[in-house]
C-alpha cells in the first residue's frame, strides 16, 4: 500500500500529540516508545520509521515549539516597532518568547539537551529531516540571533560569538529545566545576566576590532 | 585578652570612616548621607556579587569574633586588625541593596561591646541596590506575575521607570478600568538572594554562640530576617498599606494610595498614582511660610495617627515618600518598612508619654534610666546625660505648648550632634527597637527642619491622642513646667 505524504504527516502528528500527552502525564522518563505507539494507535515499528528514539520525538516537539516562538517573536517585533529595543533587550525578548512556548516541555528539556542540543553533539538526529525542509533548531535560532546582532551593529556575529551565545543559551535552558524558584524567576535573572555579559563582551570586542582596523 | 576599646584604638584608620560630623558640613548633608537614594545608572551584577560579598563580610566578621573570643598574641592580634581594616574597605566598596544594611547597622549598634563602631558605621552607609530592569525583562516579570503581558493587563504602561523602589523600580500605567496607577516591580529572585545572604551571615556568626550576648544577637538577627522578608514581600506591604489607609478619613487631607490586589503579587505592587511634588521639590519651589507650615502639619498629623491610632512607626522617613499633592493634600507612599509596636513596646511607649510630654526634667531622667536600663553607676553618667538630652530634644516641641520653630538651625545642629555623639560612643543600646525609633523620629525632625516649619505640635498630638480614647486626665497641667530644662 502506498502511503501518501498526507497520511505520513497525519501519523507523525499523532505520534507527537500522543508523546506530548504521555510526557506531561507520566513524565519523560516513565513514558516508553511502546506507550507512545499504543497511544498513537500504531505499531512500535511504525513509530521508528518516523523517529529513531524517544529523545528524537522530544526534540521534534521542542523544535516545533521553538519554530512557533520564532514566528511569534518576528510578528511581535513588527507590531511593536515604534520604540526600538536595544540589542540586549531584543536578545532577551527572543529567548523569552522561546521560553514561553517551551514551557510545556520544560521538565524534560534536559533529555533533549543531553542528547541533541549540547555543543558537544555534532550530529543532530533531525539532520535527515532537512530534506523535508525542516531546519535544526540550532540553525534557526542562531540565524535569528545573527539578524538581531546585525540590526544593532556593523557586522554579523562571528562564529566564535555565535558559539559562545549558544553555550550561554543552553546553560539558561538547563538552568530553567531545573529551576525550582517561584514562577522560575531565577531563570529570568540568569538570562538577564547571561545576555548582559554576552552583549558586554560583544560590544567591547566590536569596538576593539574597529579601533584596530582604523588604527591599522 | 585585649578590651574592645584597646583593640579598636589599635586599628589602622579605615578609609572614609565617618566618626563625627566634620566642621562646616551642613546638617542636610548628614541626612543625605543616611538616606542616600538608590543609584539606578550602574548595572550591578547583584546575584553574583551579592553572595560573594556577603560571604566575604561574614568571613571577616567570623575572623574578628574568633580573635576576640580567644586570647590573642600581639602579632596575631595585629594580623586580625589588618584583616579587619581590609574588611572595612571591602565593606565600604560594597553597595548592593537598599534598606537592609541600614537595619544591620541599627541592629549591630545594640551590641557595642561585640560590634566595633567602625563596622556599624560602615554597614549603615551601605545600601542595597537592585539592577535596573529593561523592558523585555520587565514584560516577562509582569507576564509571569500577573498572568498576561503589560499591554493586556493594563490600558497603557510606561516602558521607562519613573522611580527606583526598594529592590526594584516603579512604572506609571493605566488600568483597563481607567485609574492611573504606579506599578512597583521587584527584580526577579532578589528577595530570596538577600535572605540567603543573611542566612550565610548568620551561619558565620555561630562562633559567637557561647558568648553572653548570643541570645540577644540571635533575636536581633531573627528580627532583622523578618523585617527583610517584610520589605521584600509586596503582599505584606499591600496589607500594611491598606491598614494605614484605613486610619485616615477622606476629608483629613492625607492620601494613602489604594492597592489594586488583582494587579499585585509578592513581586508586583499596583497602587494609585499620586500627582504631586516630593518634599524636596516642594521646598525648591519656594513656598510661603504658611504653605510650609501646613505641609509640615500634615506630615506630623500622619505620623501621630500612625503612632497613636495605628501603633505603627513609619520607618522609611525619606523626603521622596512625602508628596504634596496638586490639591494640597499630603500623599504618603512606601510602606515596605513599618515597625509595629506590640503590646510590650506599646506599654513602654505609654509609660514614657507622661514624663516626656509634661517636660519635667526629674521625671524624664527617671524614665530614661528605666527605659534604657541605665544604672546609677557613675560610669553610666554620660550615657544618661546624652540620652536624656536627646529625649528632651525630641519632645521639646510637644511639651513647650506653643508654636515650635523646627527650622531653628542651632536647635537642629544640637540634635544632630547628640545623635552623632550617642552613636559614636555607642550609647544607643537599651531596648532593641530603640535605635530604630530614635532614627525615625530624628528623620521626621530633619524633614521639618528642611521645611523650616513653625507650628504647635502639641495641639496636633493631643487631638489625635484624644481620638484614640486614651485617658491622660491624670497628667499635670501643661503649664506646670517649672522644672523643665
Amino acid at each position: 500500500m502506498r502511503v501518501t505524504a498526507q497520511t505520513k504527516a497525519a501519523t507523525r502528528q499523532r505520534i507527537l500529540d500522543a508523546a506530548q500527552g504521555l510526557f506531561a502525564a507520566q513524565g519523560f522518563e516513565a513514558a516508553t516508545t511502546r506507550d507512545i505507539a499504543r497511544q498513537a494507535q500504531i505499531a512500535v515499528g511504525t513509530l521508528f520509521n518516523y523517529f529513531p528514539t524517544k529523545e528524537a520525538v522530544a526534540l521534534c516537539l521542542v523544535s516545533e515549539a521553538h519554530a512557533r516562538a520564532a514566528e511569534q517573536f518576528a510578528a511581535d517585533r513588527l507590531a511593536d516597532s515604534a520604540e526600538p529595543l536595544t540589542l540586549e533587550e531584543e536578545l532577551f525578548a527572543h529567548v523569552a518568547a522561546i521560553l514561553r512556548k517551551l514551557k510545556p516541555f520544560r521538565k524534560y528539556l534536559t533529555a533533549v539537551l543531553d542528547t541533541t542540543l549540547s555543543p558537544l553533539t555534532t550530529l543532530s538526529p533531525l539532520t535527515s529531516e532537512q530534506a523535508d525542509g525542516d531546519q535544526p533548531l540550532r540553525t534557526v535560532h542562531l540565524e535569528t540571533v545573527s539578524q538581531i546582532v546585525l540590526r544593532h551593529g556593523p557586522e554579523p556575529p562571528s562564529t566564535v560569538a555565535l558559539h559562545l551565545y549558544w553555550t550561554l543559551f543552553l546553560g539558561v535552558l538547563a538552568f530553567w529545566s531545573k529551576d525550582t524558584s517561584p514562577r522560575q524567576e531565577d531563570t529570568l535573572a540568569m538570562l538577564d545576566e547571561s545576555l548582559a555579559m554576552f552583549v558586554g563582551w560583544l560590544t567591547t570586542r566590536t569596538n576593539q576590532q574597529q579601533n584596530h582596523n582604523s588604527g591599522g | 585578652m585585649p578590651t574592645m576599646a584597646q583593640l579598636m584604638d589599635a586599628l589602622p584608620e579605615p578609609a572614609g570612616e565617618i566618626t563625627a560630623l566634620p566642621q562646616g558640613i551642613v546638617p542636610e548633608r548628614l541626612e543625605d548621607w543616611a538616606l542616600r537614594p538608590v543609584p539606578v545608572g550602574a548595572f550591578r551584577r547583584l546575584r553574583v556579587l551579592g553572595t560573594m560579598q556577603a560571604e566575604v563580610t561574614a568571613a571577616y566578621i567570623f575572623l574578628w569574633l574568633r580573635g576576640w573570643f580567644k586570647t590573642a598574641a600581639e602579632k596575631e592580634r595585629l594580623t586580625a586588625e589588618t584583616q579587619w581594616s581590609t574588611a572595612l574597605r571591602v565593606l565600604d566598596s560594597m553597595s548592593y541593596l537598599r534598606g537592609a544594611t541600614m537595619k544591620v547597622g541599627q541592629m549591630m549598634a545594640n551590641f557595642p561591646d561585640i560590634m566595633p563602631a567602625a563596622l556599624v558605621e560602615t554597614l549603615e552607609r551601605l545600601h542595597y541596590d537592585a539592577p535596573p530592569m529593561h523592558w523585555s525583562l520587565l514584560k516577562e516579570m509582569v507576564h509571569n506575575e500577573l498572568g498576561g503581558d503589560p499591554e493586556d493587563r493594563f490600558a497603557s504602561f510606561d516602558k521607562r521607570a519613573f522611580a527606583a523602589a526598594s529592590l526594584g523600580q516603579v512604572h506609571r500605567a493605566r488600568l483597563n478600568s481607567g485609574e492611573d496607577v504606579a506599578v512597583k516591580i521587584q527584580y526577579p529572585g532578589i528577595a530570596r538572594t538577600i535572605r540567603q545572604d543573611f542566612r550565610n551571615l548568620f551561619f558565620f556568626l555561630l562562633p559567637a554562640r557561647f558568648s553572653r550576648y548570643w541570645e540577644n544577637l540571635r533575636q536581633q538577627f531573627e528580627d532583622l530576617r523578618m523585617r527583610l522578608e517584610q520589605e521584600t514581600d509586596y503582599e505584606q506591604e499591600a496589607i500594611m498599606q491598606d491598614r494605614v489607609r484605613r486610619l485616615f478619613r477622606d476629608d483629613e487631607g492625607v492620601v494613602v494610595p489604594r492597592v489594586y490586589r488583582e494587579h499585585s503579587t509578592s513581586r508586583v505592587l499596583t497602587m494609585d498614582y499620586l500627582r504631586g511634588q516630593t518634599l524636596d521639590q516642594f521646598v525648591a519651589s519656594n513656598p510661603s511660610q504658611d504653605e510650609r507650615n501646613e505641609f509640615a502639619r500634615q506630615i506630623v498629623r500622619a505620623w501621630y495617627r500612625l503612632l497613636y491610632a495605628g501603633r505603627l512607626f513609619y520607618a522609611d522617613v525619606h523626603p521622596g515618600n512625602f508628596l504634596r499633592l496638586d490639591d494640597g493634600r499630603l500623599g504618603l507612599i512606601d510602606f515596605g518598612l513599618m515597625l509595629e509596636l506590640d503590646e510590650g513596646m506599646w506599654g513602654q511607649f505609654r509609660k514614657m508619654d507622661r514624663p516626656m510630654t509634661t517636660g519635667r526634667r526629674d521625671e524624664r531622667i527617671a524614665a530614661v534610666k528605666d527605659h534604657n536600663l541605665i544604672s546609677d553607676d557613675p560610669a553610666d553618667e554620660e550615657r544618661l546625660h546624652l540620652t536624656e538630652q536627646l529625649c528632651d530634644w525630641f519632645w521639646k516641641c510637644r511639651y513647650c505648648g506653643r508654636e515650635f520653630d523646627f527650622g531653628d538651625e542651632a536647635n537642629f545642629r544640637h540634635g544632630v550632634s547628640l545623635m552623632i555623639e550617642l552613636g559614636r560612643k555607642r550609647y544607643a543600646r537599651g531596648r532593641p527597637y530603640q535605635p530604630v525609633i530614635a532614627r525615625q523620629t530624628f528623620g521626621i525632625h530633619a524633614l521639618l527642619y528642611r521645611l523650616k516649619a513653625k507650628f504647635d505640635a502639641k495641639a496636633l498630638a493631643e487631638a489625635d491622642i484624644a481620638m484614640t480614647g486614651w485617658d491622660r486626665s491624670d497628667y499635670a497641667h501643661p503649664s506646670d513646667r517649672s522644672s523643665a530644662s
